[in-house]
């Protein structure tokens, strides 16, 4: 037995936070994609586009600032639930299934926790190595010269396949995360509840292969140039 | 199909504070077309012959409608079948030989009284925390006085469905009370009779779920493919909808 919760303490003010979180970080990716799409086209639309985020100053930091609070709140609220739920159960039971029929549990549903512990310590690694990497400077136009940065790490192959790696993990987060979110939130209802899980999983699946798509290709297009 | 001989590895726990443990009983001669609980009986009375204490498990109508009966077998509640409670399953289910685990409900909030009873009185003070609508007694009112488009109708109807029994809880990773709560809200809510306290409800009826002990909603529908009425998840979303609803108006 617990007090009377609060919105924000009890278990579907949590869920409806998580949700909201979770959907805002995976607008985050999309336009993360989008803008990392432009290493495509070349060394100077990606350093374009890399200077044009820098020169926002202090709006910069203020989104930053903005993704780290959301980031962390996401972390918080689903690690209270995750303590709530382990107490909800003390005895577990001795022979359990999976029960099939309509049921929506994936891989991706039951691994949420241990691949989101992974994607922050891939958010970590992945900040320090581009945004606090080496800082080049592109003798064209005296701006940051961020494609060296990555065409170097991307020469690396095991550093390629970490990334394909986290980005298939990101996928199955986004898998199981999309659609649940639009549930939390009360979005979903019995025309649309199918919809919005096949949805989630189509979209997860092309944040992760667009995602994983870059390392490979900068690695493949450099072997090739040399 | 000739009979069935079984063994059973069944939970037994004397009372609520004594250890328990799977004990293995051997169920023999058994028609396939009893259902799970009349084997039950079948070994019990073996079980009493010998002078043993017998298995003790809740049942009442024995047809699926009364959301006394469940337990779980062999790691699903309810057992394997769709839309049927533990009572409604049959010995033709399983084959000659089979080992079959039968466990309690478990969760924090359905505290074990014997062997395969649970307390779920839990349900019953998140019913009485909003799950009602109020009105002044007195002579019936016509039945379509108020008038209630069939769709509404329908919907509310099949949250109404919920038996109580429980399984959704058993079956959710997380013991989770979602699935029954949001029956409850979902069908009052839908309803004309229900609008006066909408707000109240959701409200009253997610904290009381919270203060029982039960878990939070991970989406994964375990509860609804065990559901012996099949009530849908969507009214997770419908309950989730009604009580941020709540919350942003004032109480």
């Amino acid at each position: 037995m617990s007090s009377r919760p609060t919105f924000f303490s009890s278990t579907v003010g949590s869920k409806i936070l998580i949700g909201l979180t979770g959907l805002m970080l995976f607008g985050f990716l999309i336009g993360h994609l989008a803008g990392n799409l432009s290493l495509l086209v070349g060394a100077e639309a990606f350093n374009a586009y890399a200077h044009k985020l820098e020169s926002l100053g202090p709006l910069l930091y203020l989104v930053e600032a903005g993704l780290v609070g959301v980031f962390l709140l996401h972390v918080v609220k689903t690690l209270a639930n995750y303590r709530r739920n382990a107490a909800a159960r003390p005895a577990g039971y001795r022979e359990k299934k999976w029960a099939g029929h309509t049921s929506r549990k994936t891989w991706s549903s039951t691994t949420m926790a241990l691949t989101g512990l992974f994607i922050l310590f891939f958010v970590v690694t992945h900040i320090r190595t581009f945004k606090f990497g080496a800082w080049y400077v592109d003798p064209a136009t005296g701006h940051r010269d961020l494609y060296r940065l990555v065409a170097e790490i991307y020469q690396n192959p095991l550093y390629v396949a970490f990334y394909v790696v986290a980005m298939g993990l990101i996928g199955m987060h986004l898998n199981h995360g999309i659609s649940s979110a639009t549930q939390s939130l009360g979005l979903s209802n019995q025309r649309t509840g199918r919809t919005l899980v096949l949805g989630g999983r189509i979209l997860a699946v092309l944040i992760a292969v667009g995602f994983a798509a870059l390392p490979l290709y900068m690695y493949f297009a450099h072997q090739v140039a040399q | 199909m000739g009979a069935l001989n079984l063994t059973l590895r069944v939970w037994r726990q004397p009372g609520p504070d004594a250890p328990g443990r799977l004990v293995e009983y051997k169920a023999e001669h058994i028609s396939p077309d009893m259902s799970f609980l009349e084997m039950l009986d079948v070994v019990n009375e073996g079980l009493i012959r010998k002078g043993e204490e017998p298995i003790s498990f809740d049942s009442d109508c024995r047809e699926g409608i009364c959301g006394t009966c469940g337990c779980m077998v062999n790691g699903v509640a309810h057992g394997p079948d769709a839309g049927t409670t533990v009572c409604q399953l049959h010995m033709r289910r399983f084959r000659n030989g089979d080992t079959i685990t039968i466990e309690p409900w478990r969760a924090a909030a359905f505290p074990v009284v014997k062997d395969l009873v649970v307390d779920r009185s839990a349900l019953d003070r998140i019913v009485r925390a909003g799950g009602y609508i109020s009105m002044n007694v007195g002579a019936a009112p016509d039945a379509n006085a108020i008038p209630v488009p069939k769709l509404v109708a329908d919907t509310a109807f099949d949250a109404a469905a919920c038996i109580q029994c429980g399984a959704c809880v058993a079956a959710c990773k997380n013991a989770s009370a979602a699935l029954f709560t949001s029956a409850k809200i979902a069908h009052l809510n839908a309803l004309p009779q229900g609008q006066a306290e909408q707000h109240r409800r959701a409200v009253r009826m997610v904290e009381q779920m919270d203060i029982e002990g039960f878990g939070a909603c991970s989406n994964e529908g375990e509860c609804e493919a065990v559901c012996p009425k099949e009530i849908r998840i969507t009214n997770i979303a419908t309950m989730n909808r009604a009580y941020l609803k709540a919350q942003l108006v004032a109480r």
